[in-house]
């Protein structure tokens, strides 16, 4: 081609851009079941709000002078709008020789990058839309040397954590840099069935184990998701990847210099439920769904849980009171009577740090027993996972408001509670606290005594029965160790106040927040 | 028609089975219950269906990502 005025040439590169890898590529991208990164992104997106960035960049053919073609750049990005509001995003094109990195004067993102930048300087969200095999040794070859790690450094995309909502989706296989950037983000999300994430994939693991597995096996969603939790969600299809996307953003500020926008709600704010009163059953051994619990009590439709698979024994989940978004934890006594496992800790940890930064209130449900016990749950660590839990409720500043549904026993209940802030707990007539449940605690504490009983078991049934008396959370309330009884249909309206007192508070506190000191 | 696995959630003990092969199940059911931490946990159908197989016995012990039971979807 020989394009007649700069304005045709610049149309005619804009063409190149656009078919990407080539009809044949993109075929293959299609045939796989996947989108390719310009469909990604108007997929993602609100229509016609794409402003691509570095569109001409490219390998560019020539003959003698004349430009023959321009094979684009694997690496689509730019800003949009999300609900009306801008984002970067930016995505690798794996119809371009796999989506690998291109010898650009400077990276247009993956890892780091001009579309990391302008997520920093306009202190808007960046979502990555990552679909790249990482490093190669060829790339050796290309330069002569081999690089060291780090070479593209990922200082920009830790910066970003404390600065706008980051949010990652794997859309195709993502081993190396781009499984690392998917990680560093608040909250991430693949595709089942064609989507996985590992440090390394397949070939190198029989290689270097000579283990045979899949990719499907190594870091499909069955792992990352349910039993790594290393990647939060997992979406049916790459269309409500997107959907899930602008979920999650909806309940984020731009930047942590912002509060969380507040939508109209038309669910009564003094809506209150009788199916709260009987939801926990009278007899104490028995579970109930919690999941049912937090939806009598949010504005209608409003839950969007995180890490609904992994950590199962507890609920972490995005909501509103109001109109206002909130993060609600809540135990799940379905799985081991809401005890926290090692798992458990880590979810809560990492969401109490997510509402923290971006000036959502906590709002727990409390239904614990302690951590959890065991061979297994010591050997995995559930000290300091548990405790760095602890840690964590300790240091943030946003409003918390702990609401004892029926169990709050030791060290996983003090991580409920926000003892440096306010301190506000209040409870439901089903609650029951203390250092250490009845059962087993009186079998420590009266060893002796129960052992020289004439029948052991009867003398343990009555001690336990003798201190359980004192157990009644009335008690406590009228100690002041507790702040306020619930009649459980009262608990949407009382939230609903706390979230609407917290936003006076939230204002004085917008900006980073640097937390110091070394976490268990 | 499918035939889908029901999984125990926990690790623990069968208590009580509370169907029986051949049931009619709706997703929400209890199939049966399992004691852990000194809790009943109940395993519950998250198929509608008919009840095809139980895998478990009462007080036999199961683990977590346990298939206990098999559901024929409608």
């Amino acid at each position: 081609m020989s394009p007649k005025t700069p304005t045709d040439e610049l149309e005619q590169r804009r063409l190149w851009a656009e078919a990407q890898g080539g009809p044949d590529n993109v075929k293959r991208q299609h045939d796989q079941g996947r989108l390719t990164v310009r469909e990604r992104i108007a997929g993602l997106v609100d229509a016609g709000s794409f402003q691509e960035i570095g569109k001409l960049t490219g390998s560019e053919s020539y003959e003698g002078l004349a430009l023959k073609h321009v094979t684009p750049a694997p690496y689509v990005m730019g800003l949009a709008q999300i609900d009306g509001r801008p984002v970067a995003v930016g995505g690798e094109d794996f119809t371009v020789r796999g989506g690998t990195t291109a010898a650009l004067d400077k990276r247009k993102g993956g890892q780091g990058g001009f579309v990391e930048d302008m997520a920093h300087h306009y202190r808007i969200p960046l979502v990555n839309l990552i679909d790249g095999a990482g490093g190669s040794v060829t790339s050796a070859k290309r330069r002569g040397h081999a690089v060291f790690p780090g070479v593209d450094s990922f200082d920009r995309s830790i910066d970003l954590l404390a600065e706008v909502p980051v949010v990652s989706a794997v859309l195709g296989s993502a081993a190396g840099g781009p499984a690392g950037r998917a990680i560093l983000s608040h909250w991430s999300v693949m595709v089942k069935g064609s989507s996985e994430v590992f440090a390394a994939g397949p070939a190198v693991v029989e290689r270097s184990l000579g283990q045979k597995v899949s990719k499907d096996e190594l870091g499909g969603a069955a792992v990352a998701v349910d039993k790594a939790g290393s990647i939060d969600n997992v979406a049916e299809s790459e269309a409500e990847c997107f959907a899930l996307i602008r979920r999650f953003l909806g309940y984020m500020p731009q930047n942590v210099w912002e509060l969380p926008p507040v939508v109209p709600c038309d669910d009564p704010v003094d809506r209150c439920e009788d199916a709260l009163l009987s939801i926990v059953p009278e007899q104490r051994r028995r579970a109930y769904d919690m999941r049912k619990l937090i939806a009598l009590v949010v504005d209608k439709g409003s839950v969007f849980e995180i890490q609904p698979t992994f950590g199962k024994a507890l609920i972490t989940c995005l909501a509103r009171l109001d109109g206002h978004p909130v993060g609600v934890i809540a135990n799940n006594p379905m799985v081991y009577g809401g005890a926290m496992d090692g798992p458990a800790a880590r979810k809560q940890v990492r969401f109490v740090e997510l509402c923290d930064m971006f000036h959502i209130p906590l709002v727990f449900l409390v239904d614990v027993p302690g951590f959890m016990v065991g061979l297994q749950a010591e050997q995995t660590g559930v000290l300091r996972d548990g405790m760095r839990a602890v840690y964590v409720a300790s240091q943030a500043t946003v409003p918390v408001v702990t609401v004892v549904i029926r169990k709050c026993y030791g060290m996983a209940g003090m991580a409920t509670c926000h003892k440096r802030g306010l301190e506000f707990r209040v409870a439901w007539p089903s609650a029951e606290w203390g250092s250490l449940p009845v059962e087993g605690g009186v079998a420590v504490a009266f060893r002796r005594e129960i052992a020289g009983a004439p029948d052991p078991k009867k003398r343990e049934q009555e001690l336990e029965e003798e201190l359980r008396a004192y157990g009644s959370p009335m008690r406590t309330a009228a100690a002041f160790g507790v702040e306020d009884m619930l009649d459980p249909r009262e608990t949407r309206p009382y939230l609903c106040r706390f979230v609407a007192l917290a936003q006076s508070r939230l204002k004085t506190e917008l900006g980073p927040k640097l937390k110091s000191g070394v976490r268990p | 028609m499918a035939r889908e696995e029901i999984q125990s959630e926990v690790t623990g003990t069968v208590w009580k089975i509370e169907m029986k092969v051949g049931d009619s199940i709706s997703d929400g059911d209890t199939i049966m219950i399992l004691e852990s931490m000194k809790m009943e946990i109940p395993v519950i159908s998250t198929e509608d269906g008919k009840l095809v197989e139980i895998l478990v016995k009462e007080e036999q012990p199961v683990s977590e990502g346990q298939a206990v039971a098999v559901v024929e979807t409608d």
